[in-house]
């Protein structure tokens, strides 16, 4: 497997054009070339460097998993479903507001803003969408401004963008909330740290949302500005099966379309992804399904287990078990996504050995494909 | 300005040829003159305008060179003289005019001088204007020296009135823009007075000033270039110089006479190679001509661009009876002489030598080698490229900008201005069609309605202010009244720039340097109904959304106005630069910053360098104007753009 970084070129014909892009934002921003522009990333000019961070970061150029587990757990990839973890359990904020603004339990806004409050950190980058719906990145320095990305709306959003836009010499300690495609490429970034404008060292808390797929911010939101008042949405939500509904909340009651309308928005790349619970993050947040108001959160590093200690300590987070149904439902829809991922990757390289990105031990391979 | 107003009969004043066709003018006694800016023209008009008020004439720079010649046609009709005076490219927007009032006649001497271009070292086509004085019956003059110039250029107007048909003069640049020595004649002292005398002489129920009964008139005109014959036998811009009997005879015109002399002297053909000068074009001089003829069996025609003087001379010789000297032809249809470009000494040597069976070597091989080596060895590499500080590299920068992240594929379309080099790297590549004025806008009406052929490529069309009010406004109203898609760009940098700051209808300022009622384009398109966006360009981010805002929209054309005075203009005017710039060379991370060097490589402003020793981006402070612009692409924020 081909290892060596090549450049922005290369970035577009084996990832871009290739289908591969995740627009996780990670190549966008960081040089002035390459940007991401309604749903794509675009090359400004032409960049004559063989070798660049773009297709060094990227999550979708060739990943040695073991190189980077290695750097975040100190172990080599486990192939396990849910990847490495300390502990998998379910929280929900106690905090009426909070709640009242979050997709699920409102455990991300509660760990961040605990975060802030504590000197953790001094801003998260987060996705903020506008009064359109239009998904954005954004810096959030205050609780405030936390509470106003509150919520999901299922679109790709160039979040690292925004990281690479911070200047290096900004000492600002950051918290990311990232899918799992940024959430590797983080783990790359950390792995060979930017030489450039930017300093990963300043981000001190990785939180990874679960992730099945993602829509197109490009097609999805013109389906969406077509079929509702956009500003008047107030959550979208996709319920858990057997609902197969897409919703949109508003003042007038809840509009419901088929998931399988909304399905044709899902980026191409995400039918590559083998990672739905962000396996390299500080903390992995989803929603759990069958629990209304709770989210299923796994714990995977120290800095990680420390915030959810003390969020328990301050009361801030109310924590209980995750039914072992629930766990043994989340393993299983995790690795069908690894191997549905893996057999997806196989028909598009049209080659068993040729697994595009995916850097994998073939005893691991092995298994997905069995 | 020259000194083309002096009032010192006999002196001798070193003039280049525009100048003394402008003296020639007003030692012609002219009322009015007008025209439009276009190298290699320009000077002609700018010596004029700089003397009008001093003696007593209007002159004027108009919208375009139609109207130009019509504002011209409106003095001579009332008994002024008046002279045009244009580019090659000005005489196809005359063209219609033009072939009417041949036909017509006109009042008092009237003048259309066309400046070519040969290798259009100024223009977006090579043209020969010859061809039209032939097509539409107008006699034609070419001075070869700038004596004659002047002398020719007077001689026109009495030359007009007396075959009552306008007259054209063909210059072409090395005339128009070299200078040698003029001795002056007189002034004309006498007081003009205006007066439109309407009444036909022929039919006096009919105008005079119509081309109607237009076959008769034609036939008229043709009995007006039968005189025109006769006055240029006998016509001392036209003559030979040589042996009686030679082995070569050259037959040439304007500046190749000089070539020719050049290439006869070097090869120290005197004795041996005759030179026939021409300087009455159309009609020629036919027994003049065919005298020379049996001077030699061998004939080159010597001649830019076109083989004019060789076809019309060989359609003379058809015409000849059996028994007269048909000698061989040599030019431009046996090769010998290039139908296309300028023409020097060195290219009628070779010619020569060719026909005469010649061993000819202009020079040492050794020492052309290194004459040759040496512009490569010390001179600085140097793109066509836009001045430092020049908005429109700040506008194709939006535009390319903008397109890229558009994403579907749009382009530019565009005409002939400074802003045409933005078909190379200082406009980023971004003009993908160039044509006469106007015509980026009138191709983008065709573009613009292909959709339901599956065209959805965003077209862009640019134009510059002075060409929006010359040509560009019939084909906006085109494609408002026909619903064509495509965003008319107008690059508003407050004056005609390409060709030395002239103004225009929008400046607010006339020729004569009068404050008038500018006209207001914005105002103009909003009357027109058209959706019209100001931005400055050097505001990147903002022109960029401007653009992107009008990419996406659909139905009939949308304006964005890209307003930003150019820099030259500026900078004469308030003398002082807008900003301080320089690099910080500690922020700058030359090649460990990733950005490929952005400013120098891709940016490309002159002012920037790349300075191989510290390995940084660096400011040429000789050339930098200090507009600041490239602060904004720099991604590591090194270039600082202080206040003044």
């Amino acid at each position: 497997m081909d290892m060596k970084v090549k450049g922005s070129k290369e970035l577009l014909t084996e990832v871009t054009d290739a289908g591969l892009c995740t627009l996780c934002g990670a190549c966008a921003g960081g040089c002035p070339y390459l940007v991401s522009y309604k749903g794509r990333i675009v090359l400004l000019d032409s960049c004559t460097l063989s070798e660049g961070q773009c297709y060094q970061y990227c999550p979708r150029t060739y990943t040695d998993m073991d190189v980077i587990s290695q750097r975040v757990f100190g172990t080599p990839y486990s192939g396990d479903e849910l990847g490495t973890t300390k502990e998998v359990l379910m929280a929900r904020s106690t905090d009426g507001h909070i709640k009242e603004r979050a997709q699920y339990g409102g455990t991300v806004t509660t760990l961040l803003s605990l975060a802030l409050e504590e000197g953790l950190i001094d801003g998260a980058i987060l996705t903020k969408m506008s009064d359109d719906k239009t998904p954005s990145a954004f810096l959030a320095r205050s609780r405030e401004e936390m509470l106003k990305c509150a919520g999901s709306n299922y679109m790709a959003c160039p979040v690292l963008q925004a990281l690479n836009g911070i200047p290096k010499d900004s000492e600002q300690r950051l918290a990311v909330v990232a899918m799992p495609c940024q959430v590797l490429a983080l783990s790359k970034m950390r792995e060979e740290p930017p030489q450039n404008r930017v300093n990963i060292g300043n981000v001190k808390l990785v939180v990874g949302l679960f992730c099945t797929w993602a829509l197109s911010p490009d097609g999805f939101h013109q389906f969406l500005k077509e079929n509702l008042d956009l500003p008047q949405v107030t959550k979208f939500d996709i319920p858990p099966p057997p609902a197969n509904i897409f919703e949109a909340y508003t003042p007038s009651g809840k509009i419901s379309f088929p998931l399988d309308e909304i399905r044709k928005f899902v980026m191409p790349a995400c039918a590559c992804c083998l990672d739905m619970t962000s396996e390299f993050a500080d903390i992995s947040v989803g929603s759990v399904e069958g629990i209304e108001g709770w989210n299923t959160v796994i714990i995977r590093t120290d800095v990680g287990a420390q915030l959810i200690e003390m969020a328990k300590e301050k009361g801030k987070l109310e924590v209980d078990i995750l039914p072992p149904e629930n766990l043994a439902h989340l393993k299983e829809a995790s690795l069908l996504k690894k191997k549905r991922a893996l057999q997806e990757i196989i028909t598009r390289s049209g080659d068993r050995n040729n697994l595009l990105y995916v850097g994998l031990q073939q005893s691991i391979i092995d298994r997905l494909l069995a | 300005m020259s000194g083309v107003g002096i009032d010192a009969p006999g002196s001798t004043q070193l003039f280049i040829g525009n100048e003394a066709i402008a003296r020639g003018a007003l030692e012609a006694g002219i009322g009015l003159a007008s025209a439009y800016p276009g190298t290699p023209s320009t000077e002609i008009m700018e010596s004029l305008i700089s003397v009008a008020k001093e003696k007593n004439f209007y002159a004027e720079w108009s919208i375009n060179e139609k109207v130009a010649l019509e504002v011209a046609a409106g003095a001579s009709f009332a008994g002024i003289r008046a002279i045009t005076s244009m580019k090659q490219n000005g005489v196809n927007v005359v063209f219609d005019f033009l072939a009417n009032i041949v036909m017509s006649g006109i009042g008092a001497g009237l003048i259309l001088v066309s400046c070519d271009d040969p290798s259009a070292i100024s223009s977006s086509n090579e043209q020969d204007t010859r061809h039209i004085a032939k097509w539409l019956d107008i006699p034609l003059l070419e001075p070869g020296t700038f004596q004659e110039a002047k002398d020719m250029t007077k001689w026109a107007f009495d030359l007009a009135e007396e075959l009552n048909s306008i007259c054209m003069i063909r210059s072409v640049t090395r005339i128009a823009h070299a200078r040698g020595n003029v001795t002056l004649g007189e002034l004309p002292k006498k007081e003009q007075k205006a007066h439109f005398d309407s009444i036909c002489p022929v039919v006096p129920t009919l105008p005079k000033f119509i081309p109607y009964p237009s076959a008769w008139l034609h036939s008229q005109l043709h009995a007006k270039l039968d005189k025109a014959r006769e006055l240029f036998e006998s016509s001392p811009f036209n003559w030979y110089t040589g042996p009686e009997e030679a082995e070569l005879l050259l037959i040439t015109c304007g500046s190749c006479w000089l070539y020719s002399l050049e290439a006869v002297n070097a090869l120290k053909l005197e004795s041996k190679v005759g030179i026939l000068k021409l300087g009455t074009i159309w009609p020629l001089p036919q027994k003049l001509i065919e005298t020379h003829l049996g001077k030699s069996q061998k004939i080159l025609m010597v001649e830019e661009i076109d083989p004019f003087l060789e076809g019309s001379i060989k359609e003379l010789v058809a015409d000849l009876p059996p028994d007269s000297p048909h000698p061989r032809f040599y030019g431009k249809h046996s090769g010998h002489i290039n139908a296309y470009g300028e023409l020097n000494p060195d290219m009628v040597i070779e010619a020569i030598a060719k026909i005469m069976g010649l061993a000819y070597q202009p020079r040492d091989p050794e020492y052309s080698k290194k004459a040759e080596e040496v512009p490569i060895t010390y001179m600085p590499p140097r793109i066509m490229t836009f001045c430092p500080g020049c908005p429109h590299r700040a506008a194709f920068w939006a535009i390319k900008n903008a397109l890229r992240l558009d994403g579907r594929d749009g382009f530019v379309t565009g005409d002939i201005g400074c802003y045409s080099m933005a078909i190379g790297p200082a406009g980023f590549f971004q003009e993908r069609t160039m044509y006469c004025m106007g015509a980026g806008a009138g191709v983008a009406n065709g573009l613009g309605k292909l959709g339901q052929f599956g065209f959805n490529q965003p077209v862009l069309a640019v134009c510059g202010d002075s060409t929006f009010f010359h040509a560009t406004i019939p084909a906006l109203i085109n494609g408002i009244y026909n619903q064509s898609n495509f965003t008319l760009i107008i690059l508003d940098n407050n004056a005609t720039a390409m060709t030395g700051f002239q103004p225009h209808p929008g400046t607010g300022v006339t020729g004569m340097g009068e404050t008038t009622r500018a006209v207001d384009m914005e105002a103009l398109c909003h009357s027109l109904g058209v959706q019209v966006e100001v931005c400055d360009p050097f505001d990147l981010e903002n022109t960029t959304a401007t653009l992107l805002k009008a990419l996406a929209q659909d139905g009939g054309p949308r304006v964005v106005i890209m307003r930003r005075e150019c820099e030259l203009v500026r900078a004469r005017r308030d003398k002082k630069p807008l900003y301080k710039v320089h690099v910080d060379p500690d922020k700058c991370l030359g090649e460990a910053c990733g950005c490929d060097r952005l400013c120098t490589r891709v940016f490309g402003c002159q002012g920037m360098v790349w300075d191989s020793e510290s390995g940084k981006a660096n400011i040429d402070e000789t050339i930098c104007t200090s507009c600041g612009v490239c602060a904004d692409i720099c991604p590591q924020g090194a270039i600082i753009r202080e206040a003044v």
